[in-house]
């Protein structure tokens, strides 16, 4: 017995013996969800390779295969990620990389969780000017990058075009897009009775982002100042009535679909239940697939534009995006020079990301012949320029945007007047704001 | 100097006093917290300024919260008398000692072992109007699909199907165990007597688990004004607040808002409702059992 113990002894300090692990260890957080399964390490995946969760493992991966003195312990998280990085963060213990939204900095930024990166890039030979101008708007805070820029998306108009052709909507290969309210409402109708399906497909049960950023978007089109300041919004205004009275009278003649969830309307416009499908730049890839698949309905018919401005002349687009942002927390010099090294690679791999049908950051990759020559991105590459965020300034926007798209579904599925929806949403907007630490 | 007495006497507390210990730090102090916090304005990151009833103030005069509440109560009204009745009946039927009983009881509680994540999934397969279950067979009648999800005179009445689907197993397996325990030889002097089913059921059965119902009852009252996963996974609260309920109101307020001192103070309210209807579900039952 005696000897069994000292045998146990003697491994358990033999074990403690490992050789002391000299590498830089940093915690990076992200979202677009866990796919090991389809990218065994260190091998391109074996599917889906324009997928967002693919392109970024296989990115990760390099970056520690390139960077063998530094560890990365990832943290994948589920979509949005903020209750985690939230209670990470009153906990005192977040990541020191993370991935969040562009909407979401001024809450962290605001509260002082997240550092100012302008000096930090600099030093690696990355500096504003060099970002879009889309991308620059959505991670400066007062004159400060707070932020990695690593793309931007937007709702785009993805259009059956077999479906197009059919309502004689097509001219000389190209979707004949509406100009004016009064045009979209008349392609619409022309479309329905041509093919008996809605000319929209819309996500409209558990769904609150779509219609805000359509309004956003609208709202931009007709130069409307919706903030006046960082904590008050106007939204009962002429310009926004118009755009809601649009919507509802699109859903009142029945030219949308219905009582469709997001994933039975991305199914949908697969299955070409409609003509156009407002959803995000995230879907050309997957949509593209299908088109290039034969024997599948969008086969041969599929193309993706920006929003057709409806109102005004102004050229606009409400857009968001995801930028890599450093938690201020206590760090070594060694784990300051590895976050900048990380910062750098995905920096320097842009254009690997907006593969995944994101518009790019990076103004000489959204210029590179390259990135160009991707599916319909000459079509869109120019929000990257036009593209607006919210003012910087602006907190809690996540939830801005789930108050307004609540209010604006009960307007357009006639729950509410049009102009009670807009002032409670307003009200609801400003009290949220005003209550503010 | 502490008498012999007062020595056992503390010597019995050091057996309670592990779970005195946890039981104060996890719960009572939670709850204490919770009831400061709900004084503050503060958000989740420190510098809370204090504010007296103000967030109870803001609660009272908020129309969302207020549709909150209604929301629950509808919700609970319309979800507990079935999770009583249904798992009686069930129990009543399946309380009997052959295989296919023993199939049926493994059945009917096999729902209840899904995760809130699962039964949504199940459900908005079977109830979305667009290519559901329940909307395709409509369509073989030639009828049009009803909207479950997105019309707010039908929406809380979805997520009470859902739930009474989702939590009948519990109920049914304590009625089965109180109905086990009932002396058989009651019903068999009953029998003697040539008593029908009926009075059997309303003078020996229904008196004799009392005790469970009025368990079941005020159980499913507490679990129900909880709810929360069903519509934060299907509807999000929607369409136009009408499947918010008031544990969602709290969620989206403090990890939305990130203002979880008016979080707080909804949630005291809910404590208080709960405590409220509960105490009065005993009281009356007490009472009542007292008469008779």
């Amino acid at each position: 017995m005696k000897t069994l113990v000292s045998i146990l002894i003697m491994a358990l300090a033999m074990s403690a013996c490992s050789p002391k692990d000299e590498r830089t260890h940093v915690t990076v957080q992200r979202i677009f969800g866990e796919c090991r399964a389809n990218v065994p390490r260190d091998q391109a995946p074996l599917r889906n390779p324009d997928g967002e969760c693919e392109i970024l493992t296989s990115l990760i991966d390099q970056f520690q295969r390139e960077n063998p003195d530094i560890d990365l312990t990832v943290n994948i998280v589920a979509w949005p990620g903020y209750d985690q990085l939230s209670a990470q963060y009153a906990a005192g213990d977040p990541p020191d990389v993370v991935s969040i939204h562009m909407s979401s900095m001024p809450d962290y930024q605001s509260r002082g969780l997240i550092l100012p990166l302008t000096a930090e890039l600099a030093q690696v030979g990355v500096t504003a000017d060099k970002f879009t101008p889309a991308a620059r708007q959505g991670v400066t805070i007062k004159e400060q990058v707070y932020g990695l820029p690593f793309d931007n998306w937007t709702p785009l108009w993805h259009i059956n075009t077999g479906l197009f052709a059919k309502a004689g909507l097509m001219k000389d290969g190209e979707p004949i897009l509406p100009r004016t309210p009064e045009d979209l409402l008349a392609q619409a109708r022309q479309f329905k009775a041509a093919t008996g399906k809605p000319y929209l497909v819309q996500s409209m049960i558990n769904e609150r982002a779509a219609y805000t950023r359509n309004l956003y978007t609208y709202l931009m089109n007709q130069r409307a100042a919706f903030f006046e300041d960082p904590k008050h919004i106007r939204l009962n205004t002429p310009e926004a009535r118009r755009i809601v009275a649009l919507f509802k009278q699109i859903y009142d003649e029945n030219l949308t679909t219905k009582d469709q969830d997001y994933s039975s309307a991305t199914q949908g416009f697969m299955n070409g239940q409609g003509g156009v499908y407002l959803v995000g730049t995230w879907m050309i890839g997957a949509y593209q697939a299908e088109a290039n698949t034969p024997g599948r309905p969008l086969y041969k018919s599929y193309t993706v534009k920006p929003y057709p401005m409806l109102f005004g002349p102004e050229r606009a687009a409400y857009v968001d995006g995801h930028a890599w942002v450093v938690s201020n927390r206590k760090r070594t010099p060694q784990q300051d020079e590895a976050v900048r090294r990380f910062l750098k690679f995905l920096y320097d791999h842009n254009y690997d990301w907006s593969r995944t049908g994101h518009l790019p950051t990076v103004q000489a990759v959204a210029q590179s012949p390259q990135y160009l020559s991707l599916p319909h991105r000459r079509d869109i590459v120019a929000l990257s320029e036009i593209g607006r965020t919210l003012p910087s300034e602006v907190q809690r926007q996540f939830a801005i945007q789930d108050i307004i798209g609540d209010e604006l579904f009960s307007a357009i599925a006639g729950h509410k007047p049009i102009e009670q929806a807009l002032t409670d949403a307003e009200t609801r907007t400003n009290d949220l704001l005003f209550h503010l630490l | 100097m502490l008498s012999a007495k007062a020595k056992t006497q503390f010597g019995n507390f050091l057996f309670v006093a592990p779970y005195m210990f946890v039981f104060a730090w996890l719960l009572v102090w939670p709850l204490m917290s919770g009831m400061g916090l709900s004084l503050f304005k503060a958000d989740l990151f420190g510098g809370a300024t204090f504010v007296g009833l103000e967030n109870y103030g803001r609660l009272m005069s908020d129309p969302v919260f207020l549709q909150a509440v209604g929301n629950t109560f509808l919700f609970v009204l319309l979800c507990v008398p079935p999770l009583a009745i249904i798992p009686l009946i069930l129990a009543l039927l399946l309380n009997r000692s052959t295989r296919t009983a023993a199939f049926f009881r493994g059945v009917f509680f096999s729902s209840s072992v899904l995760s809130v994540t699962i039964v949504t999934l199940i459900w908005r397969m079977v109830l979305i109007p667009d290519g559901g279950f329940f909307a395709n067979i409509l369509a073989v009648f030639g009828l049009p699909p009803i909207p479950f999800f997105s019309d707010p005179g039908i929406v809380m009445g979805s997520m009470a199907i859902i739930t009474v689907w989702w939590c009948l197993g519990l109920p049914m397996m304590l009625y089965l165990s109180a109905l086990q325990q009932v002396p058989q030889d009651i019903y068999e002097a009953a029998a003697l007597d040539n008593s029908r089913w009926w009075t059997t059921l309303t003078r020996i059965t229904l008196p004799s688990i009392s005790r469970t119902v009025v368990l079941v009852v005020i159980m499913q009252c507490v679990l129900q004004f909880q709810l929360f996963g069903q519509p934060q996974l299907i509807t999000q609260g929607g369409p136009n607040g009408a499947s918010r309920p008031i544990v969602l109101f709290i969620f989206e307020v403090g990890f939305r808002r990130w203002d979880i001192g008016y979080a707080a103070a909804a949630s005291q309210i809910l404590f208080a409702i709960i405590l409220l209807v509960t105490l009065g579900q005993y009281l009356i039952t007490r009472k009542r059992t007292g008469d008779a």
